[in-house]
């Protein structure tokens, strides 16, 4: 087997001339970090909330937030990807679809359809994370909230999410690493993201080896960072003599 | 101060409570004792409405707990209650938990809730531990500080529910000790507790119950003395031997 | 709304479908199957006192969770036959690309079967291990009558969720060309114009599948918690 290795190529110029390879694998991986990051605010935001009203007492509205887990979580991504950029701007109403399609460029079309798709579809997990977290603390916190006379949105503000969220942001950072794994389902719409990137590489050029060698391994990179900054974070936020956090 | 009319409460078709009836006068300290089980917990959390019940009414300070009209979070803010498990907050600071209630519940400035609090964790004790947080405390020592936040709200009254059975023996008397000044500083009080020398010293009336039901409401003496039910008398050696 | 959905393509294209459903299936049994039997190897690896092999399943099972399934299906679809066909000097008709992105997706998901049944085995009480040796059963032994059949029995909900998941991810051979339910709802979306019906019916066939059987794995969850 002869196979001529050239990591030389990403200083090479693409086709077009505007850049280098390099280029394109860094404009990639700039996009993948936007997605994610953007999406996982969508995320968090909307799990969040949702986590919340699965826990409150309240049979319609905790009912709502476990038909919106089951419904997002019973889809595959792609799936949900594809009826976010292909069947929605059909739909929308008020001619909102027609103007998705004629106001945006292809690019932006394609990074909102993914960040909204990814955003709702890590929120039904999020919200999973919450519940679990909210449901595991002890019944008592609840009840000392009240008794102090606050209402029960201040309860869930004071007492009950502080700790919550403290005990789920293990399960929360395997979640936000998902997001970044799962942003690579996104090239399926044409979105160039990281993996797009380096299977556009492999049709451009002679060096396959190289280009995904390089993507795999900034997918790891961004893997590395992401755990180191969850762990900061987890630190930051550790609560004295208590234990059972971990 | 505290009126219970003929309560009942039910899970489904499992009775908690029937036709629970007592008061509690201001300045009065009340003990609620009982096996397991009975309900007196579930009673006491009926009073500031942690618990609904389905029948009966409960008044505090003239206030109707069961009106769906009432505003329950006002009404809390002046019931005081010390909770089996302590329940404070495990991400604040001590200061933190005193003061959190005073100033997003009563509205009152941050210094004035603090100092407020550190006035109180000095009297029960504490002063020194007032930048720990709860996990670093003992028991007994998170127990007292859990008066203090109560009493940081200016209670009418207090509610305690079981205040020292999640308690190692040792830590006991230095809760049961600030309740005893607390008692005898004319603060009203209804305490779940199977401390019966907590009950000889400081109470007016003792309330035994048993499934559900308020089986005697005595003075204490009589309690003590006499017990009219054989359930109380058997309740009462029982305890007696520990 | 002005778009006038039209789902006569769909009765017609049953069959079509259905293959691809069975070829969704198939990939869904083959990787679940591998994935348990080369997770549990990887499991007892990750476990072993050999320094080297406990390394070894380590790296495999990271790197595998750490990079996105499109990655390694397009390393297997793309660059693995290539190595193959080199190394074996394989007659270069035979397409060996499908089977290995099937084989990919198999390696892929036994990284994470194999974390699920780590935390079984060691959710089994230490104990148990020394009543074992203390009867005189080798470490394999004790493994094989005594560990793995206790922790088999509290991970069967999880191993289920799993292969729902498993079941979802299979959509993704998408990429590699494989022709499974969500590929064939696609060209037959395509080749009539309707695309919006097409994923809209294979949206809610995914759903009713995997919603269904969390169901059922929820209830038999309910079930072991009281026995």
């Amino acid at each position: 087997m002869s196979y001529n290795w050239n990591w030389g190529i990403f200083g090479s110029p693409v086709p077009t001339g505007d850049t280098t390879y390099l280029g394109w694998m860094l404009s990639g991986l700039q996009t993948t970090i936007l997605l994610s990051l953007s999406a996982w605010v969508i995320a968090l935001a909307l799990g969040s909330l949702m986590g919340v009203l699965r826990t409150v007492p309240h049979k319609g509205l905790s009912g709502i937030a476990a038909a919106y887990v089951e419904v997002f979580r019973n889809i595959p991504l792609l799936v949900q990807l594809f009826i976010w950029y292909f069947v929605l701007p059909e739909v929308l109403p008020f001619g909102l679809g027609e103007r998705f399609k004629q106001d945006l460029s292809p690019l932006a079309q394609q990074f909102l359809s993914a960040m909204v798709c990814l955003g709702f579809f890590t929120s039904a997990r999020v919200c999973e994370q919450v519940r679990s977290g909210i449901n595991s603390l002890p019944r008592g916190q609840k009840n000392a909230g009240l008794a102090l006379g606050f209402t029960l949105p201040q309860t869930y503000r004071h007492v009950l999410l502080p700790m919550a969220f403290r005990l789920v942001i293990p399960p929360l950072t395997s979640e936000f690493l998902n997001i970044f794994k799962n942003s690579a389902v996104c090239s399926t719409i044409g979105l160039l993201e990281l993996a797009a990137q380096g299977r556009q590489l492999v049709d451009y050029t002679a060096q396959p080896y190289e280009s995904f060698i390089a993507v795999t391994l900034l997918y790891l990179l961004i893997n590395v960072v992401v755990m180191l900054l969850m762990r900061v974070i987890e630190n930051r936020s550790r609560v004295p003599g208590y234990i059972g956090g971990k | 101060m505290i009126t219970i009319d003929k309560v009942s409460k039910h899970y489904g078709s499992f009775q908690v409570l029937t036709d629970c009836t007592t008061q509690v006068k201001k300045g009065e300290v009340v003990v609620v004792c009982g096996p397991s089980g009975s309900g007196k917990s579930t009673l006491i959390k009926c009073v500031n409405g942690l618990e609904p019940f389905q029948a009966g009414a409960i008044t505090v300070d003239g206030i109707s707990v069961g009106d769906p009209k009432t505003n329950l979070s006002k009404l809390r803010s002046r019931v005081g209650m010390v909770f089996q498990h302590f329940e404070l907050f495990p991400h604040m600071s001590i200061t933190d938990n005193l003061s959190i209630a005073q100033v997003k519940v009563l509205g009152r400035s941050k210094d004035e809730a603090r100092d407020k609090g550190l006035k109180l964790l000095d009297r029960v004790g504490l002063k020194a531990h007032a930048d720990k947080f709860p996990g670093q405390l003992s028991g007994g020592q998170q127990q007292r500080v859990a008066i203090a936040r109560a009493l940081a709200m200016d209670p009418i009254c207090m509610l305690f529910d079981e205040p020292t059975s999640a308690l190692d023996p040792e830590m006991i008397n230095e809760v049961l000790d600030v309740m005893v000044e607390l008692a005898q500083e004319g603060m009203t009080m209804m305490c779940v507790t199977h401390e019966m020398g907590f009950a000889r010293k400081v109470a007016n009336r003792v309330i035994f119950m048993d499934q559900g039901r308020i089986v005697e409401d005595d003075a204490k003496d009589a309690f003590f003395g006499a017990p009219r039910s054989e359930r109380a008398r058997q309740f009462l050696a029982k305890i007696l031997q520990h | 709304m002005n778009y006038e959905f039209d789902w006569s393509s769909i009765p017609g294209s049953l069959p079509f479908l259905w293959e691809g459903m069975k070829i969704s299936l198939e990939i869904t049994a083959i990787a679940v199957v591998v994935g348990i039997v080369w997770g549990t190897l990887l499991a007892m690896m990750r476990l072993s006192p050999v320094k080297p092999l406990s390394w070894f399943a380590a790296g495999y099972v990271n790197l595998f969770r750490a990079i996105p399934l499109v990655m390694v299906l397009l390393w297997f679809f793309l660059i693995v036959p290539q190595v193959l066909r080199g190394a074996f000097n394989l007659d270069p008709n035979t397409d060996v690309r499908l089977t290995s992105a099937m084989i990919g997706f198999a390696l892929f998901e036994s990284a994470y079967y194999s974390e699920i049944i780590r935390a079984g085995i060691q959710s089994v009480p230490k104990g148990q291990v020394a009543a074992a040796s203390a009867l005189g059963m080798s470490y394999a032994q004790a493994m094989r009558l005594v560990v793995l059949p206790q922790a088999f029995r509290n991970m069967v909900p999880l191993l289920l969720t799993q292969a729902i998941v498993l079941f979802q991810d299979t959509s993704l051979v998408y990429v590699s060309a494989l022709a499974d339910f969500f590929g064939a709802a696609y060209k037959v979306g395509d080749r009539d114009g309707r695309l919006v019906e097409l994923l809209l019916f294979a949206g809610a066939v995914y759903f009713v599948l995997c919603f269904s059987l969390s169901q059922v794995v929820r209830r038999l969850q309910k079930r072991m918690a009281t026995v």
